[in-house]
C-alpha cells in the first residue's frame, strides 16, 4: 500500500513548514528511517524521515516551499517507476459504470486529509460537509467541519478545483493524515461519496476474498494509527526528557510515555507537557471515544408560556420568575424526593429545592449543592448553546423564532439516555404550556 | 556619575588603599617609572616613592617570594605579574607557600597578598601571553580569585582584596583597561562570593566571567530580538562562588550556559555547570553547557585566534538551540 509523506507538525503553534530541501529524488528507493527531507519551522530545522520502505514518488512540494501541516507532499510507492495513484487512477469509464458505493475506483486528484489540529490528535470527527461531491469548489472554500476532543473546526479544500469524492461520512472518525476528499482538475463524471467503512469494506475483499465483517475490518485498523510526527533521534526504548519536564511530570502525574505513543518528538522538555496535559484521558474501555463523549439534547417550545405565567403567579402569588423556572424544571425530573435545582441568569446563581409535587409555592431558596442547572438566557441574542458537560446536567433556554429552544448538555455517564430525553422533553412542554405542570 | 577606564578604577583602589593603610606596597617589573606596559599604576611611585613602589629584576619566583614572606610578617603587599602566564614560573610560592601557610603554621600566620595579574587572548600577543588562567589557581585550596567584568568591579574587588587577610588573585582582562564605566566618586568595596545580576531574564541564564561578561551581554541583546530572553549573571569571585545566585537564576530560567575565557576542559565553566547539576538537577530543561576557550595554545594568527573564544554570536547560537529543546549533546 502507498504511505502517503505528510508535512509534519513539530511545534504546537506551527500550521506550515518550509521545504528547506530534499534528500531524495522522485524514483529514489527509500528506507523507512531515511532522511526524506527537511523542514523548517520558526523555532527549528528538522529532518524527516520516511515511515515505509519503497520509492519515492508523486512529489508535490518542491524546495522553498511552505506547506501546510498535515498537507501530503509526496508518496512512498511499493514499485519503482509508479506513480503512487495506484490505487487510484482507475479509467474515467470504469468510474461511470461502477456502482458509487463499490468504492475501488476513485476519480483522480489530489486528496484532502484529515488535518491534525492538536498535538495529540490521532482522529477527527467529520461533523459536517460542506460541499456535495460534484460541486465546484476554490482553494478557501470550506470544505466540512470537522471535531476532535477540543473544537469543531472548518477545514477549507486548500486548492481550486471540483470535489470528486468524499471519503467519509458525517458521524465517522477519520483517522490524521487520512483522506477525507479528493478534488480533481476536471469536473469528475462520477463524483464519489462513501464512507470510511465502506471504503474499508470495499478495499478487503480486492486483497483477500474476506467474507465477514470482523475480518474486513482489520485493514481499516491497521491504516488507523495516523502518520506519525518523526522522531529525530533513536532512543533505544529510553525516553529522553530534560530533569525538570520529568519532575514536573511526576508530580503532576502524567505519563511521558503517552507522548511516546502520540508520536511526539523527543527530547520532551517542560513545554510538551503542555501537550501531554491536553491529551484525553485514557480508557480503559474500547472505545475511548464513546467514553468521553457528553450528551446534548436539545428541544423547541413553539411559544413562551412561561413568561405570561410568570407575570400572572408573580402578582397572584408573589413567586419569581427564577422560583417558576427551578420548579418546573425540578418537577421534570420526576424525582420523588426533594431536588436541589439552581437557576442562573447573567452569571448571577440562585439554588432552589424543589419538593415533589406540582405546588410552585412550597418551591424554597437552598444552599445545598445542585442536581440541575437552569440557564436562562431569554432576552440575549444567544440562538444555540454548545458548552460541553458539566458538573451538573444543564438545561439551556434560549430565545428561538416566536419561541424557545430548550438544550440539555450533561456527562454521558451522569445521566442515561432515556432520562435525558424524559427530563428535556418534560421541560420543554412545561415551558411551553405552563398548565401541565399543575395537572 | 563619572565614566573612568578600568586602568584608572585599579590605580584609584591602590592609591586609596595605600593612603588608607601604610603597610601596603606594590612591587614587580616596570610598576615604578613606567607604571606597567598597560600603564595601570602610572603616578603611583611619586605619590608613595620608590620604597612602596618597588621595581623588580625579571625574576618572578624572587619578587613572588619576597611579597609572601612580606606578607607572613605583617606587610601586605600588591605583587603585579605582568601576564598572567607567568603564574607558571611563581606556582610554588603562590600554592605550596602563600595558600598553605595559614593552615600549616596552625593559623599563627596570615598572608595578606593581593596577586593582580591579567587574562584574555584576541590581543595578538601569541600562546604564551594570551593564556587565561584562573581555573589554575582557582583549584587550589586557600587562595581566593576575584575576575573583575568592568572598571566600577576592578576598583570594588580590588579594595576587598586589599584588605583581606588572605591571598587573593585577581585576573584582569588584558583588552578591557581602556574600557570605561559608571565608577562612584566615594570609596565603596564590593564583597567576595556576591554574584551580579547584570540583565534580568526569563529563558536562559548566560553565566560569564571577567571578559566574557559583555560577551554574555551582547548575546543576550541578539536573542532579545528575537524573542528569547536571557539573564546574565556575573559571579565576580569564582573563589568564593555565590551559589545560591546562580542557582536561584537558573532555577528560575532553566538553562544555562557557562562562559569562561579560559580553556574549555578541565576550567572555570566545567566546575560552575558541575554545581548547577548537581543542585538544580531537577529544575534544568535543557543540558547545562560550557563555552570555553579552545582547548588549543592561542594562535598568533588573528584570523585563527578570533575563533578560539566565544564570541556573542557563538552564545547566541548555543542559547538558540537550548531554548528550542534542540538535542545539543546527541546521546
Amino acid at each position: 500500500m502507498p504511505h502517503d509523506v505528510t508535512m509534519p507538525q513539530l511545534g504546537m503553534a506551527q500550521d506550515a513548514g518550509k521545504i528547506v530541501s530534499w534528500f531524495k529524488a522522485p524514483g529514489d528507493a527509500v528506507a523507512k528511517g531515511d532522511a526524506l527531507f527537511e523542514v523548517e519551522t520558526d523555532k527549528a530545522t528538522m529532518e524527516v524521515e520516511a515511515q515505509a520502505d519503497g520509492f519515492l514518488s508523486r512529489v508535490t512540494a518542491a524546495e522553498g516551499d511552505d506547506v501546510p501541516v498535515g498537507v501530503v507532499i509526496a508518496c512512498i510507492s511499493e514499485t519503482a517507476g509508479e506513480d503512487a495513484a495506484t490505487t487510484d487512477t482507475a479509467p474515467a469509464e470504469d468510474a461511470k459504470t461502477r456502482p458509487v458505493q463499490d468504492g475501488m475506483s476513485l476519480p483522480e486528484g489530489d486528496t484532502v486529509t484529515m488535518p491534525q489540529l492538536g498535538m495529540a490528535q490521532d482522529t477527527g470527527l467529520l461533523v459536517t460537509w460542506l460541499k456535495t461531491p460534484g460541486d465546484k469548489v476554490a482553494a478557501d472554500d470550506v470544505l466540512f467541519e470537522v471535531e476532535t476532543d477540543k473544537s469543531t473546526m472548518e477545514v477549507e479544500a486548500g486548492r481550486d478545483g471540483w470535489l470528486a469524492a468524499t471519503l467519509a461520512e458525517p458521524g465517522e472518525e477519520v483517522p490524521v493524515g487520512d483522506p477525507v476528499a479528493i478534488i480533481s482538475d476536471a469536473k469528475p463524471d462520477a463524483p464519489v461519496a462513501r464512507s470510511v467503512k465502506n471504503g474499508a469494506k470495499a478495499e478487503a475483499p480486492a486483497k483477500a476474498e474476506a467474507p465477514a465483517e470482523v475480518e474486513a475490518a482489520k485493514p481499516a485498523a491497521a491504516k488507523a494509527p495516523a502518520p506519525k510526527p518523526p522522531v529525530p533521534v533513536t532512543t533505544g526504548g529510553h525516553i529522553l526528557a530534560s530533569p525538570k519536564a520529568r519532575r514536573l511530570a511526576l508530580e503532576q502525574g502524567l505519563d511521558l510515555g503517552r507522548l511516546v505513543e502520540a508520536g511526539h518528538p523527543q527530547p520532551f522538555h517542560v513545554s510538551d507537557l503542555e501537550v501531554l496535559r491536553r491529551m484525553p484521558e485514557r480508557s480503559t474501555s474500547a472505545a475511548p471515544a464513546m467514553a468521553a463523549v457528553s450528551r446534548r439534547l436539545t428541544a423547541k417550545a413553539g411559544e413562551d408560556g412561561v413568561a405570561g405565567f410568570a407575570a400572572w403567579a408573580a402578582d397572584a402569588q408573589g413567586l419569581t420568575g427564577d422560583t417558576i423556572l427551578a420548579g418546573l424544571a425540578g418537577a421534570s425530573i420526576g424525582s420523588a424526593v426533594t431536588v436541589c435545582v439552581a437557576v442562573e441568569r447573567f452569571g448571577d446563581l440562585a439554588v432552589f429545592a424543589v419538593p415533589p409535587g406540582p405546588a410552585l409555592s412550597r418551591v424554597a431558596p437552598s444552599e445545598e449543592a445542585p442536581d440541575l442547572l437552569v440557564r436562562d438566557l431569554r432576552g440575549t441574542h444567544l440562538a444555540s448553546v454548545e458548552m460541553g458537560a458539566e458538573d451538573v446536567p444543564v438545561l439551556t433556554v434560549t430565545e428561538a423564532g416566536g419561541g424557545l429552544q430548550i438544550t440539555l448538555e450533561c456527562a454521558a455517564n451522569s445521566m442515561d439516555g432515556a432520562a435525558a430525553i424524559r427530563l428535556l422533553s418534560d421541560f420543554a412542554g412545561r415551558m411551553e404550556q405552563p398548565l401541565r405542570h399543575l395537572l | 556619575m563619572r565614566d573612568i577606564t578600568l586602568s584608572q578604577a585599579v590605580n584609584e583602589a591602590i592609591a586609596e588603599e595605600m593612603r588608607r593603610d601604610p603597610t601596603v606596597f606594590i612591587l614587580g617589573e616596570d610598576v615604578a617609572e613606567a607604571g606597567t606596559p598597560f600603564k595601570v599604576l602610572s603616578g603611583l611611585v611619586e605619590e608613595f616613592g620608590p620604597d612602596r613602589v618597588l621595581d623588580t629584576p625579571i625574576s618572578e619566583p624572587g619578587f613572588m617570594g619576597i611579597a609572601v614572606g612580606a606578607a607572613m610578617t605583617g606587610a601586605r603587599p600588591i605583587v603585579d605579574l605582568m601576564f598572567g602566564d607567568f603564574i607558571f614560573l611563581i606556582m610554588d610560592q603562590l600554592c605550596n607557600q602563600a595558600a598553605k601557610t595559614h593552615y600549616m603554621s596552625g593559623g599563627k600566620l596570615n598572608v595578606p597578598l593581593v596577586l593582580r595579574t591579567n587574562l584574555g587572548a584576541t590581543r595578538r600577543s601569541a600562546a604564551q601571553h594570551s593564556q587565561s588562567l584562573q581555573a589554575l589557581v582557582a583549584h587550589i585550596p586557600g587562595l581566593k580569585v576575584a575576575m573583575p567584568s568592568s572598571a566600577y568591579e576592578a576598583k570594588g574587588l580590588m579594595k576587598t582584596a586589599i584588605r583581606d587577610n588572605n591571598p587573593v588573585v585577581i585576573f584582569e582582562d588584558k583588552l578591557m583597561y581602556q574600557d570605561k564605566a559608571p565608577v562612584p566618586e566615594e570609596e565603596y568595596l564590593i564583597p567576595f562570593g556576591q554574584a551580579n545580576i547584570k540583565r534580568e531574564g526569563r529563558d536562559i541564564t548566560l553565566i560569564a566571567t571577567s571578559s566574557m561578561v559583555q560577551v554574555a551581554e551582547k548575546a543576550a541583546d541578539i536573542l532579545a530580538s528575537e524573542g528569547i530572553e536571557a539573564e546574565v549573571v556575573d559571579p565576580r569571585t569564582i573563589v568564593p562562588l555565590d551559589e545560591d545566585t546562580l542557582i536561584k537564576s537558573v532555577k528560575k530560567t532553566s538553562r544555562a550556559i557557562v562562559i569562561d575565557e579560559g580553556h574549555q576542559s578541565y576550567g572555570v565553566t566545567s566546575e560552575i555547570a558541575s554545581r548547577l547539576n548537581e543542585k538544580a538537577f531537577y529544575y534544568l530543561d535543557a543540558p547545562v553547557t560550557r563555552m570555553g576557550a579552545m582547548d588549543v595554545p592561542v594562535p598568533f594568527s588573528p584570523a585563527l585566534e578570533d575563533l578560539t573564544v566565544p564570541t556573542p554570536q557563538s552564545v547566541a547560537d548555543t542559547a538558540r538551540k537550548l531554548c528550542a529543546g534542540e538535542l545539543v549533546h546527541a546521546a
